[in-house]
Protein backbone atom coordinates (compact mmCIF):
# COMPACT_ATOMS: atom_id res chain seq x y z
CA UNK A 1 0.00 0.00 0.00
CA UNK A 2 1.69 3.60 1.08
CA UNK A 3 4.99 1.86 1.62
CA UNK A 4 7.04 2.43 -1.61
CA UNK A 5 5.79 5.41 -2.98
CA UNK A 6 7.48 7.94 -4.74
CA UNK A 7 6.30 12.09 -4.72
CA UNK A 8 7.14 14.81 -6.55
CA UNK A 9 5.89 18.16 -5.40
CA UNK A 10 5.02 21.01 -7.70
CA UNK A 11 7.45 24.46 -7.32
CA UNK A 12 4.52 26.21 -6.43
CA UNK A 13 2.42 24.04 -4.39
CA UNK A 14 5.79 23.70 -1.65
CA UNK A 15 6.30 27.13 -1.76
CA UNK A 16 2.72 27.72 -0.40
CA UNK A 17 3.16 25.39 2.11
CA UNK A 18 6.40 27.39 3.77
CA UNK A 19 4.95 30.81 2.90
CA UNK A 20 1.77 29.91 4.61
CA UNK A 21 3.34 28.49 8.38
CA UNK A 22 5.91 31.65 7.88
CA UNK A 23 3.13 33.80 7.72
CA UNK A 24 1.20 32.17 11.17
CA UNK A 25 4.50 31.70 12.94
CA UNK A 26 2.24 31.69 16.41
CA UNK A 27 0.01 28.86 15.63
CA UNK A 28 0.14 25.13 13.55
CA UNK A 29 -0.77 25.50 10.38
CA UNK A 30 -2.32 22.94 8.05
CA UNK A 31 -3.23 22.41 4.04
CA UNK A 32 -3.98 19.76 1.52
CA UNK A 33 -1.86 18.73 -1.51
CA UNK A 34 -3.95 17.77 -4.98
CA UNK A 35 -2.02 15.79 -7.49
CA UNK A 36 -2.78 12.20 -9.46
CA UNK A 37 -1.25 9.06 -9.86
CA UNK A 38 1.43 9.03 -12.40
CA UNK A 39 3.96 5.99 -13.65
CA UNK A 40 6.55 7.23 -11.60
CA UNK A 41 4.37 7.48 -8.08
CA UNK A 42 2.30 10.66 -6.75
CA UNK A 43 2.56 13.62 -8.78
CA UNK A 44 1.62 16.61 -5.90
CA UNK A 45 0.23 19.47 -8.67
CA UNK A 46 -1.12 22.27 -6.20
CA UNK A 47 -1.41 22.89 -2.44
CA UNK A 48 -3.96 24.49 -0.50
CA UNK A 49 -3.64 26.41 2.67
CA UNK A 50 -6.53 25.53 5.07
CA UNK A 51 -6.44 26.85 8.75
CA UNK A 52 -4.10 28.69 11.28
CA UNK A 53 -6.83 28.69 14.02
CA UNK A 54 -8.15 25.54 15.84
CA UNK A 55 -7.20 22.78 13.70
CA UNK A 56 -8.94 20.42 15.36
CA UNK A 57 -12.69 21.52 14.95
CA UNK A 58 -14.65 19.67 12.15
CA UNK A 59 -17.07 21.92 10.39
CA UNK A 60 -14.65 23.95 8.69
CA UNK A 61 -12.65 21.05 7.75
CA UNK A 62 -15.49 19.62 5.85
CA UNK A 63 -16.61 22.56 4.15
CA UNK A 64 -12.74 23.26 3.00
CA UNK A 65 -12.70 19.58 1.57
CA UNK A 66 -16.15 19.80 0.03
CA UNK A 67 -15.22 22.99 -1.47
CA UNK A 68 -11.94 21.81 -2.63
CA UNK A 69 -12.90 18.23 -3.88
CA UNK A 70 -15.43 20.12 -6.11
CA UNK A 71 -12.98 22.55 -7.83
CA UNK A 72 -9.98 20.48 -8.68
CA UNK A 73 -12.28 17.44 -9.25
CA UNK A 74 -13.05 19.04 -12.76
CA UNK A 75 -9.54 19.55 -13.36
CA UNK A 76 -9.05 15.83 -12.89
CA UNK A 77 -6.56 16.35 -9.76
CA UNK A 78 -7.89 14.85 -6.21
CA UNK A 79 -6.51 15.52 -2.63
CA UNK A 80 -3.17 13.21 -2.80
CA UNK A 81 -2.17 14.32 1.20
CA UNK A 82 -1.93 16.17 3.87
CA UNK A 83 0.65 19.19 5.52
CA UNK A 84 1.17 19.92 9.06
CA UNK A 85 2.89 22.35 10.73
CA UNK A 86 3.56 22.07 14.44
CA UNK A 87 3.25 25.00 16.74
CA UNK A 88 6.51 25.28 18.23
CA UNK A 89 9.65 25.40 16.47
CA UNK A 90 11.51 22.08 18.63
CA UNK A 91 7.54 19.96 17.93
CA UNK A 92 8.84 17.12 15.77
CA UNK A 93 6.18 15.17 16.68
CA UNK A 94 2.88 14.06 14.62
CA UNK A 95 0.19 15.02 16.58
CA UNK A 96 -3.59 13.22 16.63
CA UNK A 97 -5.12 16.19 14.48
CA UNK A 98 -2.75 15.42 11.77
CA UNK A 99 -2.62 11.68 11.90
CA UNK A 100 -6.46 11.84 11.84
CA UNK A 101 -6.79 14.19 8.97
CA UNK A 102 -4.16 12.03 7.20
CA UNK A 103 -6.26 8.91 7.98
CA UNK A 104 -9.27 10.10 6.01
CA UNK A 105 -7.58 10.94 3.57
CA UNK A 106 -5.81 7.58 3.33
CA UNK A 107 -8.94 6.36 2.89
CA UNK A 108 -9.67 7.87 -0.46
CA UNK A 109 -5.95 7.64 -1.61
CA UNK A 110 -4.22 4.94 0.24
CA UNK A 111 -0.59 6.29 -1.41
CA UNK A 112 -1.40 9.78 0.87
CA UNK A 113 1.44 11.61 1.90
CA UNK A 114 1.97 13.15 5.01
CA UNK A 115 4.15 16.31 5.18
CA UNK A 116 5.60 17.75 8.39
CA UNK A 117 6.92 21.06 8.32
CA UNK A 118 11.36 20.56 9.45
CA UNK A 119 11.30 24.07 11.31
CA UNK A 120 15.55 23.10 11.35
CA UNK A 121 15.69 22.54 8.29
CA UNK A 122 13.83 25.62 7.09
CA UNK A 123 16.15 27.28 9.55
CA UNK A 124 19.65 25.54 7.87
CA UNK A 125 18.50 26.93 4.19
CA UNK A 126 19.83 30.06 4.45
CA UNK A 127 23.29 28.71 4.92
CA UNK A 128 22.85 25.53 3.00
CA UNK A 129 22.44 24.70 -0.71
CA UNK A 130 19.97 22.42 0.15
CA UNK A 131 17.77 20.75 -2.55
CA UNK A 132 15.68 18.91 -1.03
CA UNK A 133 12.18 20.21 0.42
CA UNK A 134 12.37 21.20 4.45
CA UNK A 135 9.79 18.77 5.42
CA UNK A 136 9.22 15.02 6.63
CA UNK A 137 7.28 12.51 4.32
CA UNK A 138 5.32 9.99 6.59
CA UNK A 139 3.45 7.26 5.23
CA UNK A 140 1.29 4.74 6.03
CA UNK A 141 2.50 1.26 6.51
CA UNK A 142 1.39 -2.25 6.38
CA UNK A 143 0.02 -2.11 10.14
CA UNK A 144 -1.61 1.42 9.18
CA UNK A 145 0.45 3.86 11.92
CA UNK A 146 2.05 6.98 10.10
CA UNK A 147 5.56 6.12 9.71
CA UNK A 148 8.58 8.43 8.86
CA UNK A 149 10.27 8.43 6.01
CA UNK A 150 14.37 8.33 6.03
CA UNK A 151 16.03 9.92 3.19
CA UNK A 152 17.57 6.19 2.33
CA UNK A 153 13.96 4.18 1.74
CA UNK A 154 12.51 4.05 -1.57
CA UNK A 155 9.91 6.43 -0.61
CA UNK A 156 11.15 10.05 -1.25
CA UNK A 157 9.51 13.32 -1.70
CA UNK A 158 11.23 15.07 -4.22
CA UNK A 159 10.86 18.75 -5.53
CA UNK A 160 10.14 18.87 -9.38
CA UNK A 161 12.50 22.37 -10.11
CA UNK A 162 15.36 21.39 -8.36
CA UNK A 163 15.59 25.56 -7.91
CA UNK A 164 13.02 25.68 -5.83
CA UNK A 165 14.21 26.50 -2.28
CA UNK A 166 15.88 29.81 -4.04
CA UNK A 167 12.97 30.73 -5.11
CA UNK A 168 11.78 30.11 -1.73
CA UNK A 169 14.72 31.92 -0.09
CA UNK A 170 13.94 35.24 -2.27
CA UNK A 171 10.26 34.94 -1.69
CA UNK A 172 11.24 34.75 2.21
CA UNK A 173 13.16 37.77 2.36
CA UNK A 174 10.48 39.80 -0.16
CA UNK A 175 8.13 38.75 3.11
CA UNK A 176 5.92 37.19 0.20
CA UNK A 177 4.32 35.19 2.90
CA UNK A 178 1.97 38.65 3.56
CA UNK A 179 -0.14 37.79 0.31
CA UNK A 180 -0.92 34.49 1.07
CA UNK A 181 -4.54 33.58 2.00
CA UNK A 182 -6.12 30.27 3.33
CA UNK A 183 -9.24 29.16 4.23
CA UNK A 184 -9.52 30.69 7.83
CA UNK A 185 -8.92 33.56 5.72
CA UNK A 186 -12.01 33.19 3.22
CA UNK A 187 -14.61 32.33 6.15
CA UNK A 188 -13.56 35.04 7.87
CA UNK A 189 -14.00 36.94 4.61
CA UNK A 190 -15.06 35.39 1.47
CA UNK A 191 -13.73 37.72 -0.99
CA UNK A 192 -9.87 36.04 -0.17
CA UNK A 193 -8.75 33.91 -3.03
CA UNK A 194 -8.08 30.57 -0.75
CA UNK A 195 -6.80 29.46 -4.40
CA UNK A 196 -3.95 32.45 -3.89
CA UNK A 197 -4.50 32.68 -7.84
CA UNK A 198 -2.92 35.54 -8.29
CA UNK A 199 -0.05 35.07 -5.85
CA UNK A 200 2.80 33.82 -8.49
CA UNK A 201 1.57 36.31 -11.17
CA UNK B 1 -11.04 40.39 19.47
CA UNK B 2 -10.68 43.05 16.89
CA UNK B 3 -13.35 45.30 15.14
CA UNK B 4 -12.99 46.01 11.57
CA UNK B 5 -12.69 49.63 12.11
CA UNK B 6 -9.75 49.05 14.42
CA UNK B 7 -8.12 46.31 11.88
CA UNK B 8 -8.60 48.94 9.54
CA UNK B 9 -7.05 51.97 11.26
CA UNK B 10 -4.16 49.22 12.21
CA UNK B 11 -3.23 48.44 8.62
CA UNK B 12 -4.14 52.39 7.27
CA UNK B 13 -0.93 53.70 10.24
CA UNK B 14 1.02 50.48 9.34
CA UNK B 15 0.83 51.43 5.57
CA UNK B 16 1.49 55.20 6.68
CA UNK B 17 4.36 54.11 8.50
CA UNK B 18 5.74 52.35 5.82
CA UNK B 19 5.64 54.96 3.37
CA UNK B 20 7.23 57.11 5.93
CA UNK B 21 4.43 59.49 6.82
CA UNK B 22 4.84 59.02 10.39
CA UNK B 23 2.04 57.72 12.86
CA UNK B 24 4.36 55.17 14.38
CA UNK B 25 3.47 56.16 18.16
CA UNK B 26 -0.24 55.81 17.10
CA UNK B 27 -0.18 52.52 15.88
CA UNK B 28 2.14 51.33 19.17
CA UNK B 29 -0.32 52.70 20.99
CA UNK B 30 -3.35 50.83 19.25
CA UNK B 31 -1.30 47.49 19.24
CA UNK B 32 -0.95 48.25 23.14
CA UNK B 33 -4.52 48.78 23.78
CA UNK B 34 -5.71 45.75 21.51
CA UNK B 35 -3.11 43.73 23.11
CA UNK B 36 -1.97 42.54 19.99
CA UNK B 37 1.01 40.33 18.99
CA UNK B 38 2.69 42.20 15.96
CA UNK B 39 6.14 41.93 17.23
CA UNK B 40 8.23 42.34 14.43
CA UNK B 41 6.18 45.79 13.47
CA UNK B 42 6.51 46.95 16.96
CA UNK B 43 9.90 46.24 17.70
CA UNK B 44 10.52 47.60 13.70
CA UNK B 45 8.77 50.75 14.78
CA UNK B 46 9.75 51.70 18.32
CA UNK B 47 13.72 50.81 18.07
CA UNK B 48 13.52 53.22 15.58
CA UNK B 49 11.71 55.32 17.96
CA UNK B 50 13.66 54.71 20.80
CA UNK B 51 16.56 55.20 18.91
CA UNK B 52 16.44 58.85 17.88
CA UNK B 53 17.22 60.94 21.13
CA UNK B 54 14.71 63.53 19.92
CA UNK B 55 11.84 61.72 19.38
CA UNK B 56 12.32 59.93 22.61
CA UNK B 57 12.55 62.99 24.43
CA UNK B 58 9.22 64.08 22.71
CA UNK B 59 7.59 61.28 24.40
CA UNK B 60 8.11 62.39 28.02
CA UNK B 61 6.72 59.94 30.51
CA UNK B 62 5.72 57.86 28.01
CA UNK B 63 9.10 57.00 27.17
CA UNK B 64 9.15 54.19 29.66
CA UNK B 65 5.92 52.37 28.52
CA UNK B 66 7.77 52.08 25.18
CA UNK B 67 10.86 50.45 26.35
CA UNK B 68 8.56 48.10 28.08
CA UNK B 69 6.48 47.53 24.98
CA UNK B 70 9.55 47.44 22.26
CA UNK B 71 11.42 45.03 25.45
CA UNK B 72 8.42 42.65 24.94
CA UNK B 73 8.44 42.92 21.30
CA UNK B 74 12.23 42.47 21.11
CA UNK B 75 12.18 39.26 22.99
CA UNK B 76 9.46 37.97 20.83
CA UNK B 77 11.56 38.13 18.14
CA UNK B 78 14.49 37.27 19.89
CA UNK B 79 16.40 40.21 19.67
CA UNK B 80 17.57 39.86 23.27
CA UNK B 81 20.56 41.79 22.90
CA UNK B 82 18.28 44.72 22.35
CA UNK B 83 15.68 43.47 25.24
CA UNK B 84 18.71 43.50 27.89
CA UNK B 85 19.51 47.43 26.90
CA UNK B 86 15.94 48.25 27.28
CA UNK B 87 15.44 46.32 30.50
CA UNK B 88 19.02 47.77 32.14
CA UNK B 89 17.38 51.31 31.11
CA UNK B 90 14.22 50.64 32.84
CA UNK B 91 16.07 49.12 36.15
CA UNK B 92 18.20 52.05 36.25
CA UNK B 93 14.93 54.62 35.83
CA UNK B 94 12.66 52.46 38.43
CA UNK B 95 14.71 50.46 41.07
CA UNK B 96 13.70 47.63 42.86
CA UNK B 97 10.14 47.76 40.53
CA UNK B 98 8.50 44.62 40.43
CA UNK B 99 7.37 45.09 37.36
CA UNK B 100 10.89 45.46 35.92
CA UNK B 101 11.74 42.05 37.93
CA UNK B 102 9.02 40.30 35.96
CA UNK B 103 10.76 41.49 32.33
CA UNK B 104 13.38 39.89 33.76
CA UNK B 105 11.81 37.12 34.59
CA UNK B 106 10.54 36.63 30.69
CA UNK B 107 14.10 37.57 29.26
CA UNK B 108 15.41 34.57 31.21
CA UNK B 109 12.12 32.65 29.93
CA UNK B 110 13.09 33.72 26.09
CA UNK B 111 16.71 32.70 26.73
CA UNK B 112 15.12 29.32 27.68
CA UNK B 113 16.56 28.79 31.12
CA UNK B 114 13.36 28.12 32.00
CA UNK B 115 14.23 26.72 35.39
CA UNK B 116 16.00 30.07 36.33
CA UNK B 117 12.34 31.94 34.89
CA UNK B 118 10.48 29.96 37.09
CA UNK B 119 12.55 30.83 40.45
CA UNK B 120 12.31 34.49 39.53
CA UNK B 121 8.29 34.07 39.04
CA UNK B 122 7.81 32.21 42.34
CA UNK B 123 9.86 34.75 44.18
CA UNK B 124 7.71 37.72 42.22
CA UNK B 125 4.43 35.61 43.59
CA UNK B 126 5.35 35.49 46.84
CA UNK B 127 5.46 39.16 47.06
CA UNK B 128 2.19 39.64 45.22
CA UNK B 129 0.13 36.35 44.52
CA UNK B 130 -2.50 38.17 42.66
CA UNK B 131 -0.40 39.30 39.71
CA UNK B 132 -2.32 38.12 36.79
CA UNK B 133 0.80 38.86 34.80
CA UNK B 134 2.96 36.32 36.21
CA UNK B 135 0.33 33.52 36.82
CA UNK B 136 0.13 33.55 32.56
CA UNK B 137 3.44 33.66 31.73
CA UNK B 138 3.88 29.89 34.06
CA UNK B 139 1.05 28.51 31.47
CA UNK B 140 3.10 29.88 28.70
CA UNK B 141 6.40 28.80 29.84
CA UNK B 142 5.04 24.88 30.45
CA UNK B 143 3.29 25.66 26.88
CA UNK B 144 6.48 26.95 25.02
CA UNK B 145 8.54 23.25 26.67
CA UNK B 146 5.66 21.43 25.12
CA UNK B 147 4.01 20.37 28.61
CA UNK B 148 0.85 20.56 27.78
CA UNK B 149 -0.80 19.05 30.47
CA UNK B 150 1.27 21.21 32.58
CA UNK B 151 -0.49 24.46 30.88
CA UNK B 152 -3.61 22.90 31.82
CA UNK B 153 -3.20 22.45 34.93
CA UNK B 154 -1.90 25.96 35.55
CA UNK B 155 -4.45 27.44 33.35
CA UNK B 156 -7.34 25.55 35.57
CA UNK B 157 -5.39 26.92 38.81
CA UNK B 158 -5.26 30.78 37.04
CA UNK B 159 -9.05 30.29 36.64
CA UNK B 160 -10.09 29.20 40.11
CA UNK B 161 -8.85 32.67 41.42
CA UNK B 162 -9.53 34.91 37.84
CA UNK B 163 -12.45 33.07 36.54
CA UNK B 164 -14.02 36.29 34.74
CA UNK B 165 -10.82 35.87 32.56
CA UNK B 166 -12.21 35.40 29.22
CA UNK B 167 -9.45 35.69 27.42
CA UNK B 168 -7.86 32.13 29.44
CA UNK B 169 -11.31 30.29 29.23
CA UNK B 170 -10.31 30.75 25.33
CA UNK B 171 -6.66 30.02 25.35
CA UNK B 172 -7.74 27.03 27.46
CA UNK B 173 -10.48 25.72 25.05
CA UNK B 174 -7.97 25.81 22.37
CA UNK B 175 -5.57 23.86 24.12
CA UNK B 176 -8.31 21.21 24.44
CA UNK B 177 -9.13 21.51 21.26
CA UNK B 178 -5.35 21.13 20.04
CA UNK B 179 -4.98 17.84 21.46
CA UNK B 180 -9.00 16.57 20.70
CA UNK B 181 -10.70 16.85 24.36
CA UNK B 182 -13.43 18.31 22.89
CA UNK B 183 -15.97 17.54 26.16
CA UNK B 184 -13.37 19.85 28.05
CA UNK B 185 -13.38 22.03 25.58
CA UNK B 186 -16.77 22.67 25.14
CA UNK B 187 -17.27 23.27 28.98
CA UNK B 188 -15.01 26.37 28.25
CA UNK B 189 -17.47 27.57 25.94
CA UNK B 190 -20.29 26.91 28.20
CA UNK B 191 -18.77 29.45 31.05
CA UNK B 192 -18.13 32.21 28.93
CA UNK B 193 -21.42 31.61 27.24
CA UNK B 194 -22.62 32.42 30.41
CA UNK B 195 -20.91 35.14 31.23
CA UNK B 196 -20.96 36.62 27.68
CA UNK B 197 -24.48 34.95 25.93
CA UNK B 198 -24.04 37.81 23.68
CA UNK B 199 -20.95 37.42 22.06
CA UNK B 200 -21.60 35.69 18.36
CA UNK B 201 -18.27 34.45 18.55
CA UNK B 202 -18.83 31.94 21.39
CA UNK B 203 -21.89 30.50 19.97
CA UNK B 204 -20.03 29.83 17.02
CA UNK B 205 -16.87 28.20 18.61
CA UNK B 206 -19.23 26.16 21.36
CA UNK B 207 -20.99 25.08 17.97
CA UNK B 208 -18.05 23.99 16.18
CA UNK B 209 -16.73 21.97 19.16
CA UNK B 210 -20.33 20.15 19.87
CA UNK B 211 -20.44 19.09 15.54
CA UNK B 212 -17.12 17.81 16.40
CA UNK B 213 -18.18 16.01 19.47
CA UNK B 214 -21.13 14.07 16.91
CA UNK B 215 -24.10 12.69 17.69
CA UNK B 216 -27.65 13.24 17.07
CA UNK B 217 -27.97 15.66 20.54
CA UNK B 218 -25.18 17.40 19.99
CA UNK B 219 -26.19 18.23 16.19
CA UNK B 220 -29.58 19.46 17.06
CA UNK B 221 -27.77 21.63 19.67
CA UNK B 222 -25.04 22.83 17.30
CA UNK B 223 -27.91 23.63 15.11
CA UNK B 224 -29.21 26.14 18.12
CA UNK B 225 -26.26 27.42 18.71
CA UNK B 226 -25.24 28.43 14.51
CA UNK B 227 -28.35 29.79 14.69
CA UNK B 228 -27.89 32.26 17.51
CA UNK B 229 -24.87 33.26 15.87
CA UNK B 230 -26.81 34.06 12.83
CA UNK B 231 -29.40 35.87 14.74
CA UNK B 232 -26.41 37.86 16.97
CA UNK B 233 -24.20 39.29 13.62
CA UNK B 234 -27.39 39.84 11.51
CA UNK B 235 -26.96 36.47 8.93
CA UNK B 236 -23.53 38.29 7.81
CA UNK B 237 -21.37 34.98 9.42
CA UNK B 238 -20.89 32.11 6.78
CA UNK B 239 -19.30 30.34 9.15
CA UNK B 240 -22.39 29.76 10.57
CA UNK B 241 -24.61 29.44 7.69
CA UNK B 242 -22.00 26.69 6.80
CA UNK B 243 -22.53 25.37 10.01
CA UNK B 244 -25.93 24.41 9.70
CA UNK B 245 -25.39 22.98 6.11
CA UNK B 246 -23.18 20.55 7.61
CA UNK B 247 -26.03 20.24 10.57
CA UNK B 248 -28.74 19.53 8.55
CA UNK B 249 -26.29 16.91 5.90
CA UNK B 250 -25.23 15.16 8.94
CA UNK B 251 -28.21 14.90 11.16
CA UNK B 252 -30.79 13.90 7.79
CA UNK B 253 -28.01 10.45 7.60
CA UNK B 254 -28.00 9.77 11.28
CA UNK B 255 -32.00 10.19 11.84
CA UNK B 256 -32.63 8.49 8.45
CA UNK B 257 -36.31 6.44 8.99
CA UNK B 258 -37.40 9.01 12.25
CA UNK B 259 -38.99 11.94 9.77
CA UNK B 260 -40.18 14.20 12.85
CA UNK B 261 -37.61 17.09 12.12
CA UNK B 262 -37.16 16.64 8.25
CA UNK B 263 -39.56 19.91 7.61
CA UNK B 264 -37.65 22.14 9.80
CA UNK B 265 -34.11 20.54 9.18
CA UNK B 266 -34.53 20.87 5.61
CA UNK B 267 -36.79 24.81 5.59
CA UNK B 268 -33.28 26.26 7.68
CA UNK B 269 -30.75 24.44 5.58
CA UNK B 270 -32.65 26.14 2.21
CA UNK B 271 -32.56 29.73 4.12
CA UNK B 272 -29.03 28.97 4.78
CA UNK B 273 -27.74 27.74 1.44
CA UNK B 274 -29.91 30.52 -0.14
CA UNK B 275 -28.36 33.03 1.92
CA UNK B 276 -24.59 31.55 1.07
CA UNK B 277 -25.26 32.23 -2.14
CA UNK B 278 -26.39 35.79 -2.58
CA UNK B 279 -23.24 36.24 -0.20
CA UNK B 280 -20.88 34.49 -2.26
CA UNK B 281 -22.72 36.14 -5.72
CA UNK B 282 -21.69 39.32 -4.02
CA UNK B 283 -18.48 39.26 -2.94
CA UNK B 284 -17.22 35.95 -4.01
CA UNK B 285 -18.24 35.53 -7.30
CA UNK B 286 -15.40 32.98 -8.78
CA UNK B 287 -16.44 30.15 -6.09
CA UNK B 288 -20.31 30.74 -6.75
CA UNK B 289 -20.09 27.02 -8.79
CA UNK B 290 -17.48 25.56 -6.18
CA UNK B 291 -20.28 26.44 -3.70
CA UNK B 292 -23.61 25.47 -5.63
CA UNK B 293 -22.17 22.24 -6.02
CA UNK B 294 -20.52 21.85 -2.50
CA UNK B 295 -23.86 22.82 -0.82
CA UNK B 296 -25.87 20.46 -3.20
CA UNK B 297 -23.70 17.32 -2.21
CA UNK B 298 -24.35 18.33 1.33
CA UNK B 299 -28.58 17.85 0.40
CA UNK B 300 -28.11 15.07 -1.16
CA UNK B 301 -27.84 12.97 2.07
CA UNK B 302 -30.89 13.67 2.96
Amino acid sequence: MGGESRYEIHQSAYIKLVLHALKHRTSAVNAVLLGRSAAAGVEIVDSVPLFHSQIGLLPPLEIALIMIEEYYGEKGLSIVGYFHANERYDDFELGGVAKNIGDHITRYFPQAALLLLDNKKLESLQKGKDRSPVVQLYNKDASSSWKLVGSDASSQLALKEPSANVVLLDYISSEKWKDIEDFDDHLDDISKDWLNSKLFN
Amino acid sequence: MVSKTEEDQLIRLENQVENGGGGAWEYLCLVRKLKLRLSDKVFKYGFALLSDPKKRSALGPEEWTLYEQVAIAAMDCQHLDVAKEYIKVLQGKFRESKRVGRLEAILLEAKGRWAEAEKAYSSLLEDNQFDQVIHKRRVAMAKAQGNLSGAIEWLNKYLEIFMADHDAWRELAEIYVSLQMYKQAAFCYEELLLSHPTIPLYHLSYADVLYTLGGVENLHAAKKYYAATIDLTGGKNNRALFGICLCASALAQLTRGRNKDDKENSELQSLSAEALEKAYKQQSPTNVSVLSSALRSLKVSS
